[in-house]
């Protein structure tokens, strides 16, 4: 039937578009599959210095003095600069202005860039980045969600350590927990990822004959780029252009500030075209990761195995910065329920500044921390149900009609229950079945 | 070897785009030269996903030419107009329909222009293929290069705007009621693994991802989002963990923080769901973390489904397994074989 010409030609008069689900070839593919992309670590300009990032080497402390002539000596070396040679703010952020571009009074993680270099060569910049003297005083540093939630603990920032705090209420919490047959209450906890892009971070400038700062670099969103470089470098936005690079990921680190600034602030002091590449060991420690978690979740069901309640708090470690960090959290206190319809909620998230390394957007952005929860609670309700885990989802899964935790109508589009109905049926296609909830009177 | 198997599910949703009365615009030009060859000027960012071929699709359907008639210009301040950020699953949703606006706003000048050249009403016509074509008939009147060339010889350019605002209002303060999102995507996967229960060490030996897609633009992408998504929860499950001592990292290179390596990965399966969202581009929307987000609860079940231990800790390294095996036999809870 399948080489049969008219199948294939009705199967055409039905598909209304010529294009929309066709498999057109990426313009991309052919120069990426022979390694012929040029990244921002192939590209080579003349005249270019090489830029190099002195980090900070201790978690909390405060910058006392920094000595800078003997890098500056270095033959080959064109600047060595601190926060005092950043003539703009020196400051960014995405949710607030929270993160020195270079370290000024303190240091809030090992994360934090201390002093730039550019060189000749990236042995030159390497060798004077080493030959900068910080002299620091040590403070207590902030570690743990409890020592962050310890009203008296040391103050990361000036606001204190508590960042933000939200809440979550639908419904009777109370009238819930009374409606529930079975209780489920469990502690999770998620641990710091690291996006690992393939391509590290890195950035190209250069200043260009009309005064513009040029900025190449493998970035999610070159005009947010540009409100952040142009205050931080006091320049006018106009004279600050961003050109996305071929990139090779980013998975949400390249959403926020990567290597722009510094590259940029390197290229204005020295008139020279700069290439800033981390190494691997680089990225892994400076710039965003993805949010520890620590999540308290107590869920109900009713006897015929509707949901009653979730009741919740959610703690995130958002380190030294808050990036989105405020907005990852407070996207999983309200996806803390799952794709279901939960009548009565109470929910608390809390965005915690520590001194450990700043966490930011990543591919699931909160959501990915709330759903080891959630699912983990769907599965042990389902069991103490005697309930297949997948009936008990297809029964409390969201339906165009029903809202959402935060009372969203859903429409059309809410796909959740075809999803569940395609993992049925390849289940049942193939004869496949859970080991459980077969021993489920005895499990719970 | 003592391997059990155990089969698990997971289930999520996510708000697409990105709330909270945050700026989550689209915006493109496009402008077609005298020869019907067209330039997109998207500030989409492509990551390798593949954002570039979905706006080629799209206005080529909408404008009704070739996608090898279309060029991306992308992500450049100095040449594209400002299309909000490539995160939060949004740039097909948002920027696909910006470009669906600007195309179409093309195709209507090409025919208005058309309708001139012809002296042929313009609900008559339509552009198919490259040609303005009259509609009952099919009959192809005039290339869409031709009326591009009288356009430009008028000074009107042969080129239009579009734009996209797809801010959705913040929750309240008090309670996070409201409209969070514009729309949502929709997944679940199933996992099977194998614990071994000697060593605590889980593979995960099978992944089936149902991930709704609204409507697929491009299939072959969306099942690369499937699988890098499905790859990217099991390193979160079961590899990659930054571990810090006093806020110092030791995991501060590939030697200590374990990535999943093509080893590792199972057979995929991808199960594209298409539920149509009206606000999408021709019913799309956004995959990329819905993609990756079920994987690792997925495990978690699975583990659970074979040997009856709920490991609430992530990520789910064999120490982790192993010991909470051996406290489940000292509370004399473990199924032994």
């Amino acid at each position: 039937m399948s080489e049969d010409p008219s199948t294939e030609t009705a199967e055409e008069t039905q598909a209304p578009y010529h294009w929309i689900g066709k498999n057109v070839t990426k313009p991309d593919a052919l120069e990426k599959a022979l390694g012929a992309t040029e990244y921002v670590g192939d590209m080579v300009v003349p005249g270019m210095l090489h830029g190099k990032i002195l980090w900070a080497d201790t978690p909390h402390a405060v910058i006392k003095r920094i000595e800078t002539e003997e890098a500056a000596r270095v033959p080959g070396v064109h600047a060595v600069l601190t926060s005092k040679d950043v003539p703009g703010s020196n400051r960014f952020g995405l949710a607030v202005p929270d993160q020195c571009a270079l370290a000024e009074e303190k240091v809030r993680s090992v994360g934090d860039a201390v002093a730039l270099v550019a060189a000749e060569d990236e042995e030159a910049a390497e060798e004077a980045a080493s030959k900068i003297k910080v002299h620091i005083e040590h403070l207590r540093p902030i570690l743990t969600y409890a020592d962050a939630l310890d009203p008296d603990a040391p103050k990361i920032h000036e606001g204190g350590n508590v960042f933000q705090h939200t809440t979550v209420r639908k419904g009777d919490l109370d009238k819930g927990v009374r409606e529930s047959a079975v209780i489920v209450e469990n502690a999770y906890h998620t641990h710091r990822m690291d996006h690992v892009p393939m391509e590290p971070e890195a950035g190209l400038a250069y200043v260009d004959p009309s005064g513009v700062l040029n900025i190449l670099v493998g970035t999610q969103y070159p005009y947010r780029d540009r409100r952040q470089i142009a205050p931080a470098l006091g320049l006018p936005m106009n004279k600050v252009r961003v050109i996305q690079a071929p990139i090779g990921g980013g998975f949400g680190r390249k959403d926020d500030i990567t290597a722009e600034i510094h590259v940029g602030l390197l290229a204005l002091k020295t008139r020279r075209p700069v290439r800033l590449v981390y190494t691997r060991e680089e990225s892994l420690v400076a710039n965003t990761k993805r949010h520890p978690m620590a999540m308290n979740f107590r869920t109900g069901a009713s006897a015929d195995g509707r949901l009653t309640f979730l009741d919740g708090d959610i703690y995130g470690d958002t380190g030294a910065g808050v990036s989105l960090g405020a907005y990852v959290i407070k996207k999983a206190g309200i996806h803390a329920t799952g794709p279901y319809d939960v009548p009565n909620i109470r929910v608390d998230t809390y965005t915690l500044y520590t001194n450990n390394l700043t966490s930011g957007a990543m591919r699931g952005f909160g959501v990915m921390q709330a759903a080891v929860a959630h699912e983990s609670q769907m599965d042990q309700l389902a069991h103490k149900l005697g309930m297949s885990p997948l009936e008990f989802r297809l029964k409390n899964c969201l339906k165009p009609g029903l809202a959402s935790s935060t009372g969203q109508l859903m429409n059309e589009g809410c796909g959740i229950e075809a999803t569940l109905q395609r993992i049925k049926d390849y289940m049942s296609a193939r004869e496949l079945r859970f080991n459980r909830p077969e021993a489920a009177s005895s499990d719970s | 070897m003592a391997i059990r198997k155990g089969l698990g599910i997971g289930s999520m949703y996510y708000g697409i785009g990105y709330g909270f009365s945050r700026a989550d615009i689209g915006s493109a030009e496009i402008e077609m030269a005298e020869d019907g060859t067209t330039t997109v000027y998207s500030g989409a960012c492509d990551m390798g996903q593949g954002v570039m071929t979905v706006v080629t699709q799209v206005a080529a359907e909408e404008l009704g030419i070739e996608p090898d008639q279309i060029r991306v210009v992308a992500a450049d301040t100095g040449s594209t107009p400002d299309a909000g950020p490539t995160s939060g699953s949004r740039a097909t949703f948002v920027q696909g329909v910006a470009v669906q606006n600007a195309a179409a706003e093309l195709r209507e000048q090409i025919l208005d222009m058309a309708s001139r050249m012809l002296e042929c009403p313009k609900e008559n016509l339509a552009v198919r293929r490259g040609q303005v074509c009259e509609i009952e008939s099919g009959h192809e009147m005039v290339s869409v290069g031709k009326v591009a060339h009288q356009l430009h010889f008028h000074g009107r350019r042969a080129a239009a705007w579009g734009w996209h605002d797809n801010t959705t209002a913040d929750v309240d303060p008090e309670t996070s009621q409201g409209d969070a999102y514009a729309t949502y995507g929709w997944a679940t996967q199933l996992a099977e693994v194998e614990v071994d229960t000697e060593t605590g060490r889980v593979r995960l030996t099978k992944l089936v991802s149902a991930t709704d897609a609204g409507k697929a633009i491009n299939p072959v992408a969306v099942e690369g989002q499937i699988e890098g998504g499905a790859t990217m929860g099991l390193g979160y499950g079961l590899y990659e963990q930054h571990i810090l001592e006093g806020g110092i990292p030791r995991t501060n290179s590939l030697a200590f923080y374990l990535v999943p390596t093509a080893m590792d990965v199972p057979d995929i399966e991808c199960e594209i769901v298409e539920v149509p969202d009206p606000r999408g581009p021709f019913g799309a929307k956004g995959v990329a973390e819905p993609a990756t987000i079920p994987t690792t609860p997925a495990i978690l079940n699975a583990i659970h489904d074979a040997i009856g231990i709920r490991i609430t800790e992530t990520p789910i390294t064999p120490e982790r397994v192993f010991f909470a095996i051996q406290e489940a036999r000292i509370r004399g809870e473990f199924e032994e074989d």
